[in-house]
């Protein structure tokens, strides 16, 4: 098994008298895609938020690469080589695409006020990386030929894989996904499939919290299942079906999750 | 993908921006000329007044829209760094017989603190309270400079300020003042479009966008809006130093609040995130008083209707609303598009 490069031990999240997210162990290993899965209100996203710096953690620990990210900023976690995507898409609208992808670039990048008043070479150069990059990314997401089209005048469907395209531009060893396929259609729900198992091939680790069972169930090699913030399940996705605790979560007693779900 | 359908029915203003955007170099050289050029052919000192007057608030209106239509950062309390650059330049040039290049830096540079010390605590609340806090400002600032008499003489101002000189040479005639305030301004537009042609141009107009979402990407906004705040109070107080030297007598009273909300109105009308629309609003609403003098008792009238067209016309501002940037991209890609089909056209062809 490869190492572990994301890990959560014992994370408590409480909004005063709410736990939002019950003592929770985690870890992410290298090369690996692994979901959290829950129903509305499991505190999904507020632990996502713990890990991105959004939010921190009552209580617990939050080791990425060796560095202890527990209260940290999210920019500070950013630089640390961890990107993320949002639930409610946050594009910035008044910017091109390329634009976007370009901010994704910023922490790989160092040129400073003085350098890019005096149109320093240390700016010039980091102008002309964050362009091939940026043409990189969008070749890539297949968003090249928007790439001086407004952010908010693109699809909806490609609004999101201008999100993920950000994500990518900074070059990071972990991507987050909140909900990446919620209100897609089914064609674009299987090009997002195609193209995470992409992102794996290509070395990145990816973390995603999902609604959709179908992408979860297809794409991910481990699963958590979160339910009133707590852990009630942890393991492969067959495993996972299977478990009634998990159907209960989700369909109440009795209920079953038949292949046509999943 | 296909090249968006060619519209045929673009309105005038497009068509005009597109024309612009594609040239933009060429256009911005031919003002550049035609500023050049205007003390000479209208050598008379009323009108070169008006016009050394359009700089400075030009300068100002700019520098405030680094923050409020760049950044996204309504400011009310713009005028209190005018007002540090200028008493810092009026202090130091009438007590300690500074120069004007000395006291130029020096009244950026306390500007430039000054801005700092009010971002530090002040950058973390957004909006309307941000906004609130920024008129305080402007106001204590006013207050202090009434009441500090040792240092600001209070309300009888500081006078018999030395005139501009540069390198010991003294700008008597006002044309020559006039060259001055328009090398002022080059080096504000400079500044500005340096730092937004760039990475940090990037970060600042994503933190506009989304704060969010600029956080998750990496960006230390708060680090950035203390940054861009003291940037833009420093061309404040730049243009602060200039006035001071250039009236020669300072008092409160040119850096109140009236002020601050005419910079503001300057940088809106104009147009937000443009810096031709800020130097376009400055003109217009410093000329129009002067333009609107024979029609004295209906100012107030014109302005209420020229404000209540503008916000029905063009909510964005005159100039405000486009980026000359990304037509001039999105135009030289659809050309190079069309040419690659038309080439694949004639290939098939034969």
């Amino acid at each position: 098994m490869s190492e572990i490069i994301l890990k959560a031990e014992n994370v408590t999240q409480r909004f005063g008298g709410l736990v939002a997210v019950n003592n929770i162990n985690f870890e992410l290993r290298k090369g690996e895609i692994v979901g959290i899965i829950g129903p509305n209100g499991a505190g999904k996203t507020t632990f996502f938020n713990d890990i991105t710096g959004v939010y921190m953690p009552t209580e617990g620990k939050i080791t990425f690469k060796e560095h202890d990210i527990t209260g940290k900023k999210p920019y500070e976690i950013t630089a640390l080589g961890m990107a993320r995507t949002f639930q409610n898409i946050r594009l910035f609208y008044r910017m091109t695409v390329m634009e976007n992808v370009m901010v994704g670039m910023h922490t790989r990048t160092d040129a400073n006020l003085v350098d890019c008043i005096l149109r320093s070479p240390k700016h010039r150069k980091t102008e002309k990386e964050a362009e091939k990059r940026a043409l990189e990314v969008l070749e890539l997401t297949g968003l090249l030929d928007y790439r001086y089209q407004y952010a908010t005048s693109l699809p909806y469907g490609l609004q999101r894989r201008l999100e993920i395209a950000r994500a990518m531009a900074s070059n990071p060893d972990v991507l987050l996904f909140d909900e990446p396929a919620a209100g897609m259609n089914e064609q674009e729900t299987a090009d997002l499939m195609e193209f995470i198992r992409k992102l794996q091939s290509m070395g990145y680790s990816i973390l995603l919290i999902e609604h959709d069972m179908k992408l979860v169930m297809n794409i991910c090699e481990r699963l958590y299942v979160l339910d009133h913030g707590n852990l009630i399940a942890e393991g492969l996705p067959e495993d996972i079906k299977a478990n009634p605790k998990v159907v209960e979560a989700y369909l109440g007693a009795g209920g079953v999750i038949t292949d046509e779900d999943a | 993908m296909t090249a968006a359908p060619k519209n045929d029915k673009k309105g005038l203003w497009t068509r005009i921006i597109e024309v612009w955007a594609k040239n933009s170099r060429l256009i911005s050289l031919i003002f550049l000329i035609l500023a050049i050029l205007f003390p000479i052919v209208f050598n008379k000192q009323y009108y070169i007044t008006i016009a050394i007057n359009c700089l400075i608030f030009s300068i100002l209106s700019l520098s405030l829209n680094l923050i409020t239509g760049y950044m996204g950062i309504t400011s009310l309390g713009h005028a209190a760094f005018f007002g540090v650059g200028a008493y810092t330049a009026a202090i130091l040039s009438t007590r300690m017989g500074f120069g004007f290049i000395a006291t130029a830096i020096l009244g950026t540079v306390f500007a430039a603190v000054f801005g700092v010390l009010l971002g530090l605590p002040t950058l973390r609340i957004k909006g309307r309270y941000l906004a609130i806090v920024t008129l305080g400002f402007c106001e204590i600032m006013r207050i202090i400079e009434l009441n500090w008499m040792s240092l600001t003489r209070g309300p009888q101002g500081i006078s018999g300020i030395p005139k501009v000189s540069i390198f010991g040479l003294q700008c008597v005639k006002p044309i020559q003042k006039y060259y001055v305030a328009l090398v002022l301004l080059i080096i504000t537009v400079l500044v500005i479009m340096a730092i937004m042609n760039s990475r940090m141009g990037r970060a600042i107009s994503a933190i506009r966008d989304d704060e969010t979402a600029a956080d998750a990407m990496g960006i230390n906004v708060f680090k950035y809006k203390i940054m861009v705040f003291s940037i833009s109070s420093a061309l404040a107080g730049l243009a602060g130093a200039f006035y001071a030297h250039y009236m020669g007598f300072i008092d409160p009273n040119a850096f109140n609040f009236d002020q601050s909300i005419l910079i503001l109105s300057m940088t809106i009308m104009g147009g937000m995130a443009s810096i031709p629309g800020s130097i376009f609003g400055a003109s217009v609403l410093s000329i129009l008083p002067e333009v609107l003098r024979v029609v004295n008792d209906y100012r107030q009238i014109v302005y209420g209707l020229l404000l209540a067209i503008m916000v029905v016309w063009k909510p964005n501002g005159i100039l405000g609303g486009f980026n000359l940037k990304h037509i001039k991209q999105r135009l030289d890609l659809e050309k190079l598009k069309k040419k690659g089909s038309e080439e694949k056209e004639a290939e098939n062809n034969v």
